[in-house]
């Protein structure tokens, strides 16, 4: 099985990789995991606390406390920043060292990007069924949200793969990466709960694939998705996968006709 | 007098360096303004999305957020332009020696080193910041007029503030040899520095005035330019940048005495 067996050593590369640099990684845990839900809990503070509410769009400050804590098991999960190592790739040349081997390069790095997401989401997994005995979760739930944000994760990639291939037109693709980054931290739940957005105003975030990074995970998690809706988002993740394999086929096609290999 | 003037002409060259290289990499320009654009709308609409389910946030109507998110920008915008890639080069100076070069010439090593890149493109954004200011003021209760002037003063407040702390953060790198964790962790905190301080419970509040004064960068300016501030609030930047000051000159004048110069 030589297909299978680059793979596992790009995921065994993956892992090596994260903990070779422990510190950096445990910086980048916290830093990802604890100021984000450390700012949102001050803003529901400040809502609730001082300012006097007792109901925002329906949910109370326990409600706005519990899915924070609860987005932040699959805030872990989604997506990394391998689709800016793409872009690098093409920017700088070393793209032609991958091209020259038996590996598909857009998949190859997305293997040992997603290792150490591999290891959060083991982490998440295991917090969250802490979590399902102490606030009486549902097991299925937590199985299902978690395999919603994986699936996620791999749209997330599929995305900025094809989005990295501006870099073939116009030698960088950073600041498109960048933009996609910023939007998906607004629109995939893990700043505010999406029911927060206006609902003449909700079609914009469920035009995008991301509120199935984590607002739908903690959704379901938090069992306020009946099973036909949970069974809606999967079948949605399914269509946006192939829409983001569509697109890595095309852009990839058309991009590397116009491949310079720069400095490689 | 000479002195100041033997200052002003080194740094006068940088800038004609720097715009040269510039106008060299014209799609910077364009890509840089995109994503800060962007990254001011997601600020927007996070606030906006808040305010459509309540009027007020710790007593702060939505006008006078979207008054501080213009204060904000235009600080950080100052910060960006004249000082921040100093900043991420800081480490390469360190780890590969090009901070010999710097040793040897007439003139403070500091000043050189945090003077060497500016990202004019940004400047732009100072403006921007100023225009959101502008559209904002008056349902702020900003009174306008001479108060301008302070504005100035203020910012230039929250980009030394800015400058301070992040050499505190940087200046570490004569221990660590690796500054990609510290500076991370960094721009974690830096988080706090988006929303108003006037929405934190008091333990972060008594960080953001202090020993991580992430508050002077726009919300004190901000509290300063529509409420006035106490004149106990006045002494503690004065002392908090005093303090920033003499820890700063300490740790490079230690950090100095530990520099190998590796790569000679």
């Amino acid at each position: 099985m030589p297909s299978l067996s680059w793979r596992i050593a790009a995921l065994k590369n993956g892992f090596q990789d994260a903990v070779a640099y422990r510190l950096e990684f445990l910086f980048e845990v916290i830093g990802h995991a604890i100021v984000p839900v450390a700012v949102q809990c001050v803003i529901w503070y400040a809502l609730f606390d001082l300012g006097g509410a007792t109901q925002i769009a329906g949910m109370t400050y326990h409600d706005f406390i519990l899915y924070t804590l609860t987005s932040m098991l699959f805030s872990q999960i989604r997506g990394g920043d391998h689709d800016f190592e793409l872009q690098e790739m093409i920017r700088s040349g070393t793209l032609s060292n991958y091209m020259l081997k038996p590996v598909g390069v857009v998949e190859f790095v997305y293997i040992r990007g997603v290792a150490p997401k591999l290891l959060l989401t083991g982490i998440s997994f295991i917090l969250g069924l802490i979590g399902t005995f102490v606030l009486h979760l549902n097991i299925f739930n937590l199985c299902a949200a978690m395999l919603l944000a994986l699936i996620g994760n791999v749209i997330h990639y599929q995305l900025g793969a094809a989005l990295a291939t501006t870099a073939f037109l116009w030698e960088e693709a950073f600041s498109v990466l960048m933009v996609k980054n910023m939007v998906v931290g607004l629109l995939s739940g893990e700043m505010i709960p999406l029911t927060l957005i206006p609902s003449q105003y909700a079609w914009v975030w469920k035009s995008t694939p991301f509120y199935l990074y984590v607002f739908g995970p903690t959704q379901i998690l938090l069992g306020k998705w009946t099973m036909v809706q949970t069974l809606e988002s999967f079948l949605v993740a399914g269509v946006w996968l192939c829409v983001g394999y569509a697109l890595i086929k095309i852009t990839w096609f058309f991009g590397i006709r116009r491949y310079l290999s720069l400095g490689g | 007098m000479a002195l100041i003037q033997k200052y002003f002409s080194v740094y006068l060259i940088q800038i004609k360096n720097n715009f040269v290289r510039e106008a060299v990499y014209r799609t910077n320009f364009l890509t840089s303004m995109v994503v800060d654009v962007i990254w001011i709308f997601v600020e927007f609409s996070f606030f906006s999305i808040i305010y459509a389910n309540t009027s007020q946030i710790a007593g702060w109507n939505k006008d006078q957020v979207f008054f501080f998110l213009g204060v904000f920008f235009a600080s950080d915008a100052l910060f960006s332009t004249f000082l921040q890639r100093n900043f991420w080069n800081f480490s390469d100076l360190v780890n590969k020696g090009e901070l010999d070069i710097l040793l040897t010439k007439p003139i403070h090593p500091l000043f050189l080193a945090l003077s060497r890149w500016i990202n004019l493109t940004s400047i732009f954004n100072v403006f921007f910041g100023i225009a959101i200011m502008l559209r904002y003021s008056d349902g702020a209760g900003f009174t306008g007029g001479w108060k301008w002037f302070l504005v100035l003063f203020w910012l230039v407040i929250g980009m030394i503030t800015q400058t301070l702390v992040r050499f505190a953060f940087s200046v570490w790198i004569f221990w660590t040899e690796r500054s990609f964790a510290l500076a991370r962790l960094y721009f974690q905190f830096f988080a706090f520095a988006t929303k108003p301080d006037v929405i934190y419970p008091k333990l972060i509040r008594y960080m953001l005035l202090t020993f991580l004064p992430f508050a002077f960068i726009s919300s004190i300016p901000t509290r300063a330019l529509l409420f006035g501030l106490k004149p106990m609030e006045y002494a503690l930047v004065g002392v908090v940048f005093l303090a920033f000051f003499i820890l700063d000159s300490v740790l490079w004048k230690k950090g100095l005495k530990r520099y190998q110069s590796s790569s000679s």
